[in-house]
């Protein structure tokens, strides 16, 4: 592989996994929802559109909508308990949630082809691009979608409703009392979040054009984690610095492997345990993330004219 | 499937289960957050096992008691290392949750470096099963069980009948006023993590014992855990052991029904046999869960 191939693999890597962390940012750390299912998007988006497009028969911009659609469909059905569950709580039926998706996956082989996976997924636009440029095709094609999605996400989280979510992550209690209806908030949170992140999937699923339950394991989430973790939370450009600095890290290292004397196994399992490691390091030492949220705070000038 | 093997087959599932519940619901009741990690302490114990046994050559007896210290001692050192700086800064319990789901990462992959991920067995010899009760039992099996209910028993007098057991509940019940009692919070909390890993490691060499054992084995036990801790009454050591008890049985019931019978009626009008896939089995646990989360959140027991 060439040197502007391999940068160009991992740029789309990069892309793609923006989308998820740009969605769990969202969830956690807008909403303050402690999502450890955050691969179920990804494998719905990836699953929905591939199966949509191989055996129905459809587009691929069908697939792409219908992944989003579904995907977010799951965050509207996950996000119905929040109302009556602890946090802890929510975060562990999450985390088996998402297991239970690759589990469907594996099992349901009629629709999934289990194990095998699906195969020769196709990929849009290919004709009209040659061997050589399509590559780079699909890296703008994600790039300008994961655009779309920031400003999107942006201009959310600048409006009302973010501001809303905010103050559920914050005092949940205290917007209660001021009439918010937070459980609306916290299900249409989940459902935007859950759209961004299954575009992400139907994106990975027709760049990489083959996908099985392997892909989906929770390691994924926990990937997705270190992201918002190391990026930092509450803002979305450090759910972006987030997937550059880990995807940059989990990426290259796989390549820098090759010239070490160790097994792909125990490479493997050397980045996961520096993966664990900084998400643990992260949280003690600078638990604020390499981009700190601003914190706007407003301030009203009170019967006298001055500031409160 | 007849009921006495259903039965048997239970007994063991929430002998090995109810150890690791046990240890994962002290560390909620004393700390209040949930331990990701737990599982994983206990398979990384669960592989010391493996090396004094199989490598060292030592007794099993032994290499679980040395296993089960070790870990221990490592769950302490990772709390005075992380867990006590949050407890000194007051961070909150949702950072403590997603930090320990960071060491059980690092904890698991350092597993794979040493051991690689391959699968293993420990040094027992194949046995002819028992009949006990018309149910086919395993020497193993009933070591386990005999183990667990020691384990329990003693965890109970533990708990019940000495000072130690006094001053956990105590810190339990308000850490402050204890402190003011002059109990050592700090030094209890330590006993506790040590006390709980421990358990976990017994627990998690005996579900390896009975099948494999290979580093993934502690994210494939997570949810079972969970689902008996929550369905016990999360903090409730007792109800552990209960809710350990009710998922092994709904586990292995599930699996053995015919709901094609069910739903005919008894057979009055033909469906044919409906059965359960066995690749769902893992995912029984997260219905019960998550039905257990939404109608009745304190678990069976409550909260004590």
């Amino acid at each position: 592989m060439t040197t502007i191939n391999f940068l160009i693999y991992l740029l789309t890597m990069i892309g793609i996994y923006g989308f998820l962390s740009l969605s769990l940012n969202f969830q956690v750390g807008f909403t303050g929802l402690i999502n450890f299912g955050q691969v179920a998007f990804f494998a719905i988006g990836a699953y929905t559109s591939s199966l949509l497009v191989c055996k129905a028969g459809a587009p691929v911009i069908l697939g792409f909508l219908g992944g989003m659609l579904l995907s977010g469909l799951f965050g509207y059905l996950i996000s119905i308990p929040t109302k009556s569950l602890k946090s802890d709580y929510w975060a562990i039926a999450t985390l088996a949630g998402g297991e239970v998706i690759r589990l469907i996956a594996l099992n349901e082989g009629w629709l999934t082809e289990g194990a095998f996976g699906v195969m020769r997924i196709p990929q849009p636009f290919r004709a009209l691009f040659s061997m050589d440029t399509y590559p780079l095709f699909y890296l703008i094609l994600v790039l300008v979608c994961l655009a779309i999605a920031y400003i999107i996400l942006s201009l959310l989280s600048n409006s009302p409703f973010g501001r809303d979510l905010k103050a559920i992550r914050d005092e949940e209690e205290l917007s209660l009392s001021l009439g918010k209806n937070t459980r609306k908030l916290k299900i249409e949170a989940m459902i935007v979040a859950g759209m961004v992140a299954g575009l992400g999937g139907a994106l990975f699923a027709h760049y990489i054009t083959y996908i099985s339950p392997e892909n989906f394991r929770p390691i994924e989430t926990f990937l997705m984690w270190a992201m918002i973790i190391v990026g930092g939370r509450g803002n979305h450009l450090g759910a972006i610095v987030g997937a550059v600095t880990i995807q940059l890290f989990n990426v290259s290292t796989r390549f820098i492997g090759a010239y070490l004397p160790f097994t792909p196994g125990f490479m493997a399992a050397l980045r996961m345990v520096i993966i664990g490691m900084l998400i643990v390091a992260f949280l003690v030492f600078r638990p604020d993330g390499l981009v700190k949220e601003r914190k706007k705070i407003y301030r009203f000038k009170n019967d006298d004219g001055e500031v409160d | 499937m007849d009921i006495a093997q259903i039965l048997a087959n239970a007994l063991v599932r929430a002998a090995e289960l109810g150890l690791l519940a046990v240890g994962l619901t002290m560390v909620f009741d004393i700390l209040k957050f949930t331990n990701f990690a737990h599982a994983d302490y206990a398979i990384l114990g669960a592989f010391l096992v493996y090396t004094f046994n199989c490598g060292a050559g030592l007794n099993l007896f032994l290499s679980v008691f040395l296993a089960a210290v070790a870990a221990g001692l490592i769950a302490v050192a990772i709390d005075k290392a992380i867990f006590k700086g949050f407890r000194k800064k007051g961070t909150k319990s949702v950072t403590a949750m997603i930090t320990s789901l960071g060491i059980a990462i690092a904890l698991r992959n350092i597993v794979r470096m040493i051991w690689t991920s391959e699968s293993r067995t420990y040094a027992i010899p194949i046995q002819r099963p028992l009949r006990i009760l018309g149910a086919r039992i395993t020497p193993v099996q009933i070591g386990i069980l005999i183990t667990s209910l020691v384990a329990m028993i003693g965890f109970h007098l533990l708990l019940q009948r000495t000072k130690f057991g006094k001053a956990l509940r105590a810190i339990s019940d308000n850490r402050v006023l204890a402190s003011a009692c002059a109990i050592d919070s700090e030094k209890m909390i330590q006993w506790m993590w040590f006390l709980a890993t421990a358990f976990g490691v017994v627990g998690g060499t005996m579900i390896a014992m009975e099948h494999l054992l290979y580093p993934r084995l502690g994210f494939d036990i997570l949810i079972p855990i969970f689902c008996a801790a929550i369905l016990g009454g999360i903090g409730n050591p007792y109800g552990a052991m209960l809710g350990a008890l009710v998922l092994a049985l709904a586990e292995n019931v599930i699996l053995a029904l015919d709901f094609g019978h069910i739903l005919s009626f008894g057979g009055l009008f033909e469906l044919g046999s409906i059965q359960i896939k066995t690749g769902y089995k893992p995912a029984i646990s997260f219905v019960i869960l998550v039905i257990v989360l939404l109608l009745r959140p304190t678990g069976i027991l409550g909260r004590k």
